[in-house]
């Protein structure tokens, strides 16, 4: 009896000698709170930025060796819920994460609107709110003071096909804008509209067209007599892909045509084959991007993170499906290595103090430049064109990012109809 | 007198349950946004019942009025903001807004579809808010699919702070004092003429008309009330406590469905059996979010069909059977 006393006390003390001195050996922990939309409308993306973290806070923690604040080391901990797309649970969850889970950061969900959601929240507790999803540039103008962008804003979607049109064929002047009836859209074509008249072009044809549209020959036809150079246009992958289907009935050829959301999807290939050779898309990041330390060394901007492939690795490590990631994991894992340079710089946890670091703060990663204005707005990072040539995908712009030329102009419907493919000279 | 008061007992139970919620949101930590939300499902819940419940007419459209009341809300304050003066008395017209938009659109919505039944109306209904959406995009009314984002208006007019509080704790409050007007409202046509009428076209409308019940008069009766609640409810949640209004966001058939299974919940045509379906609703949802993130809807589909195959009239019609004659009746109906 007196044996199995002594066993148990025994037991009890090594337990608690170890639960002790775990704890304090283990290194502190920096808590990054999202509610994240693993269900409902936005589950997929929801999905690809939950591997974006996970991914980064592994590199952080297993090989950037965590973060050293005030002389101390802390790990990053990464606390999510599923708030189902839906703007209810994300208030909810956003209370929960800042004052049962006392977390140090919380990221917004996907979209404008969630991320608009749960903005008052995080303001009414001076917490960092940091957005990968939500590309609506009127969030920053209404004066929130802790929310901070990584997701490119949508005015500045088509800046750089401009850019890139502009420099390869100055000649090339007449644009057309021809986009959905959505509030992303229509802010996508705004900046678009004020990019191409600080450069010099002229706008030759503008019109929307309606959600869920099932015919664009009547706008089609419209602007073929405007005879534009080229065509920024879409909305989305079914009135996208309706685009290109339509200009390719009625053989309207021009030298390029960008179309957002839908070009950049394996899906819009398969669904059109040789009639996509040549179309383009901006997209945040693509697989194959080719920002590096040098890029950045060369660009004159401290380099943090994995490399591409790296990140590539460890994102299929955690969400434990063999699938490359999209830009939606990109931005967010790169808002990990934001917040975690803004807090090495600040020396501090203090989300004012982060805020004011992320504000002077300008880096690469392999998802690209960051960098941000006063208001929060992301103004560093570049979105990169797409085109498909031959069956894949290449980007084509920035040229720090770039994979392949730009195969320009595009071969005609005519041509693509017998076969020919977008090969670069 | 006494029995005046008697008239009363079953609003003790709903007033305890929203008094209880209060108090756990204010006193204990993290608790605050659970609360609005479970808030905003009791009121959602309560002013559905006021028709689906009383006349059992599934309206599938009832999202649009919530809708419309942000629109009202959105357009007192985006329109309004400039004139200083008014302070937050900008909040008070933009409830008025609220209120006689989403009564105005049950109007004329209710003129029309409350002459079909079943099906038909259920149809009609889906029509109407799913037409109002592309109405507003399509002819570009109130920005079209623009939408409005309005922080910086609340902040202007009514200053950082208090516009913060607005959003994060007043709005809720509002909810609150909605959902406590729409149990007393339901209540109050329980125990009149207007509440005979209902339960008598409820269970058979037919046989109603032949009695000589004006049928159409009550419905419409009905229809405008829980339209109203709507439209207060719209602009509170989604407008004061979300200063942003996008057509797609407020016109989601989602909503009307969340509303048809916490009425069924907890019981329609019962007063308590809204509260009891939203707690039930909006605790279990919440919590699977937070245990089984990504897997709460794979759960929680089963679990409410177990919950409508075990009690077929809800938690409370479970109850008043359960107690039919026990004195526990003078508080649950």
């Amino acid at each position: 009896m007196k044996g199995r006393f002594s066993l148990i006390a025994i037991s009890l003390v090594v337990i608690l000698v170890f639960i002790f001195s775990s704890s304090l050996w283990a290194a502190s922990k920096i808590v990054i709170g999202h509610p994240a939309c693993l269900s409902g409308k936005y589950a997929k993306a929801g999905e690809q930025a939950l591997g974006g973290v996970k991914a980064c806070v592994d590199w952080i923690n297993n090989v950037y060796g965590g973060v050293k604040i005030g002389g101390k080391k802390y790990l990053i901990k990464y606390k999510y819920y599923d708030c189902e797309s839906k703007k209810e649970s994300v208030t909810s969850l956003i209370g929960r994460l800042i004052t049962v889970d006392k977390v140090n950061v919380v990221f917004a969900p996907y979209s404008s609107g969630l991320t608009l959601r749960g903005a008052p929240v995080a303001e009414s507790h001076r917490m960092l709110y940091m957005d990968h999803g939500g590309a609506n540039n009127k969030i920053f103008r209404q004066g929130f003071r802790y929310i901070v962008q990584t997701i490119g804003p949508a005015s500045r979607y088509h800046e750089g096909t401009l850019d890139m049109i502009h420099k390869i064929d100055p000649a090339a002047k007449r644009v057309a804008l021809a986009y959905e009836d959505s509030e992303f859209a229509k802010m996508v074509m705004e900046g678009a509209e004020a990019h191409a008249k600080k450069l010099g072009f002229n706008i030759v044809f503008k019109r929307t067209y309606p959600k869920g549209v099932t015919d664009l020959t009547p706008l089609l036809s419209a602007f073929k007599g405007a005879k534009p150079d080229f065509i920024l246009g879409g909305g989305h992958f079914e009135d996208g892909q309706l685009f290109n289907r339509q200009m390719a009935d009625l053989d309207i050829n021009v030298k390029a045509l960008s179309l957002i959301a839908a070009a950049t999807l394996p899906a819009f290939y398969k669904a059109l084959t040789s009639m996509a050779e040549g179309v383009m898309g901006p997209s945040h990041w693509e697989y194959g991007v080719k920002y590096s330390e040098s890029r950045a060394k060369k660009a004159g901007l401290p380099w943090i993170g994995p490399t591409q492939d790296g990140f590539v690795a460890l994102f299929k490590k955690a969400i434990g499906k063999n699938i490359i990631p999209d830009y939606h994991a990109a931005e967010a894992g790169a808002q990990v290595l934001a917040y975690v340079l803004a807090a090495k710089k600040a020396n501090s946890l203090n989300s004012d103090k982060i805020r004011a670091a992320l504000g002077d703060l300008k880096f690469m990663s392999f998802y690209g430049g960051w960098d941000i204005d006063d208001t929060g707005l992301q103004i560093g990072h570049s979105m990169v064109d797409v085109q498909w040539q031959m069956g894949k995908r290449v980007i084509v712009w920035p040229p720090e990012g770039q994979t392949g030329k730009l195969v320009y102009p595009m071969p005609t419907f005519a041509e693509k109809a017998k076969g020919k493919l977008a090969v670069p000279r | 007198m006494r029995k005046t008061v008697q008239r009363y007992y079953p609003l003790f139970p709903v007033f305890a349950a929203y008094f209880i919620l209060f108090l756990v949101g204010k006193n204990v930590s993290g608790m605050w946004q659970l609360v609005s939300t479970l808030l905003f499902y009791c009121a959602l819940g309560q002013a559905f019942n006021i028709f689906l419940g009383m006349t059992g007419y599934v309206d599938f459209g009832y999202v649009a009025f919530m809708g419309v009341g942000t629109y009202g809300m959105a357009i007192a304050i985006t329109r309004l903001a400039h004139v200083e003066a008014l302070g937050v008395l900008i909040v008070a017209i933009g409830f008025a807004m609220a209120l006689v938009m989403a009564a105005l659109l049950s109007v004329a919505v209710g003129a029309v579809a409350l002459r079909l039944r079943g099906a038909y109306f259920a149809i009609a209904t889906i029509g109407v808010n799913e037409g109002f959406r592309f109405l507003i995009e399509g002819a570009k009314i109130w920005n079209g699919s623009d939408g409005m984002i309005f922080t910086a208006q609340l902040n202007q007019i009514l200053g950082r702070e208090t516009a913060s509080a607005l959003s994060t704790f007043w709005a809720d409050v509002i909810v609150l004092i909605i959902a406590v007007l729409a149990a007393f409202v339901t209540l109050f046509y329980m125990k009149s003429k207007i509440g005979y009428a209902l339960t008598a076209l409820r269970e058979d409308e037919d046989a109603a008309v032949v009695m000589g019940i004006n049928v159409t008069k009550y419905k419409i009766i009905a229809f405008i009330t829980s339209a109203s609640f709507a439209g207060l409810v719209g602009a509170t949640s989604w407008a004061l406590k979300t200063p942003y209004v996008f057509p797609p966001e407020v016109f989601e058939i989602h909503y009307t469905i969340e509303a048809i299974i916490i009425v069924l919940l907890g019981g329609a045509g019962t007063l308590l059996g809204p509260v009891a379906g939203a707690l039930i609703y909006g605790i279990s949802k919440y919590y699977l979010s937070i245990f089984l993130p990504g897997f709460q809807l794979l759960i929680f589909a089963p679990i409410i069909i177990i919950i409508i195959i075990l009690f077929p009239e809800g938690v409370i019609g479970m109850l008043k059977k359960s107690f039919r004659d026990s004195t526990l009746m003078r508080f649950i109906i």
